[in-house]
């Protein structure tokens, strides 16, 4: 009896800390440690793809697309249209967005370009200029022009980046 | 089979007596072997080939990083050799791998904890920790067959093309950064800022990491890029990550 007492709580302390990974005291969604950084004095132009969750405070031309969080910070400028799993836009992004889960636009976002995503939060002071389509049972479906950047010349595209 | 190459410097009178007590620990050991010391009469990548076609299975490289970085392409190249390195000194590439120097480096191969990790090919030249690129004002990075291009925005950026990197990198931002592990090389961008007193410094904490399997580094000048602090490359240069193509013994306390 000791034994199993023991295991069970061990197991609830995992579950708690395990869910407590990705939101912090506010319920939050929180990043997970990020893969790519873009600075604040880098540029990045054309087709850029990863794998990883990406933060980006620099500048970015062309198209961004991860499979995981992209945060755009506050002095970013992006003109590039963003795919990613999460969105967290604090900067200026001319593009469409393709969000497969979430999109919060802080305060001081300035989008312009259309918005399709499942969840969308947006804060008092964000700008959107554009369309948005919001739908929690939607699977959101890529552009087709996004899809055929994954194959070039005939061949798949296999990324040199995660 | 062991098989130890001395770098040149260490027939210095200076290094006798810690020469000596490696050799001793290394005979207690039991891991004594063959020993020669590196001339300019014969090619590094010609001893180590000579020898394990003789049957050594682990080279040891006594000596400096400078020493390390001359050996380790040589082993690199061969399959199902282990590389070790026995430093003379308080050496950087030491305590990435977790190494202490002297005789008790000696305790470290004897224990044999042996990884595999990445190395860095720039054009035809190996690197193991990192590709320096100097204040050049046109240098940029092409991606995945040039889809995509990284460059500084003020031209005057301090770029690194990391692996085993010793070099400061904001570490509390950027996790697993520059691990040897990872299949990837990280490109660094660090700007620079004018500190207190006039003079710039490395702003860490506004860097830009990239992590990056293959890239082509181009300029609109010819520009001398910097492998392992040693072996000078100019650009255009390619630059690859070998996934775990080196094996190395390392110690307990090594960084990743």
């Amino acid at each position: 009896m000791t034994n199993t007492w023991k295991l069970t709580t061990i197991r609830l302390y995992f579950n708690i800390n395990h869910s407590n990974m990705f939101k912090n005291q506010d319920g939050d969604m929180v990043e997970k440690d990020t893969e790519t950084i873009i600075g604040p004095s880098v540029k990045v132009e054309g087709d850029f793809h990863g794998e990883g969750s990406i933060v980006v405070e620099g500048q970015v031309t062309g198209t961004l697309k991860t499979n995981q969080d992209l945060r755009i910070g506050t002095n970013a400028k992006i003109k590039a249209d963003l795919e990613a799993e999460n969105v967290f836009i604090s900067g200026e992004v001319v593009g469409d967005l393709y969000v497969k889960g979430k999109t919060e636009l802080k305060s001081t976002a300035k989008v312009t370009g259309n918005i399709k995503t499942k969840i969308i939060s947006i804060e008092a002071g964000a700008s959107l200029n554009g369309n948005c389509v919001c739908d929690q049972n939607a699977t959101i479906e890529i552009k087709e022009e996004t899809q055929k950047s994954k194959t070039r010349n005939g061949k798949n595209d296999k990324s040199d980046i995660l | 089979m062991y098989y130890y190459l001395y770098d040149s410097f260490l027939s210095d009178k200076k290094y006798a007596q810690t020469i000596a007590k490696i050799e001793n620990r290394l005979i207690d050991l039991g891991i004594n072997g063959k020993v020669e010391k590196m001339s300019v009469l014969k090619s590094v990548k010609e001893v180590v080939d000579d020898n394990i076609k003789n049957g050594a299975d682990t080279i040891i490289a006594v000596g400096s990083d400078k020493t390390f970085t001359k050996i380790f392409p040589a082993v690199a190249n061969q399959s199902g050799v282990t590389f070790g390195y026995i430093p003379m000194e308080n050496s950087n590439i030491a305590k990435m791998l977790g190494i202490p120097v002297a005789e008790k480096a000696c305790d470290v191969l004897s224990a044999r904890i042996i990884e595999k990790i990445d190395i860095g090919k720039v054009n035809d030249q190996y690197f193991l920790s990192t590709l320096e690129v100097p204040e050049a004002s046109n240098v940029s990075l092409e991606c995945n067959g040039g889809h995509f291009n990284i460059s500084s925005i003020s031209k005057s950026d301090h770029i690194q093309i990391c692996n085993l990197s010793y070099a400061p990198i904001d570490t509390e931002r950027h996790k697993n950064v520059c691990n040897p592990k990872d299949g990837y090389l990280e490109a660094v961008f660090t700007p620079k800022e004018k500190s207190a007193f006039g003079k710039d410094k490395l702003a860490t904490k506004k860097q830009s990491v990239f992590p990056i399997r293959k890239m082509k580094i181009v300029s609109d000048d010819i520009v001398s890029l910097v492998a392992d602090g040693e072996t000078i490359v100019k650009t255009p240069a390619t630059v690859e990550v070998l996934g775990k193509r080196l094996n190395i013994i390392v110690g307990k306390e090594r960084k990743f």
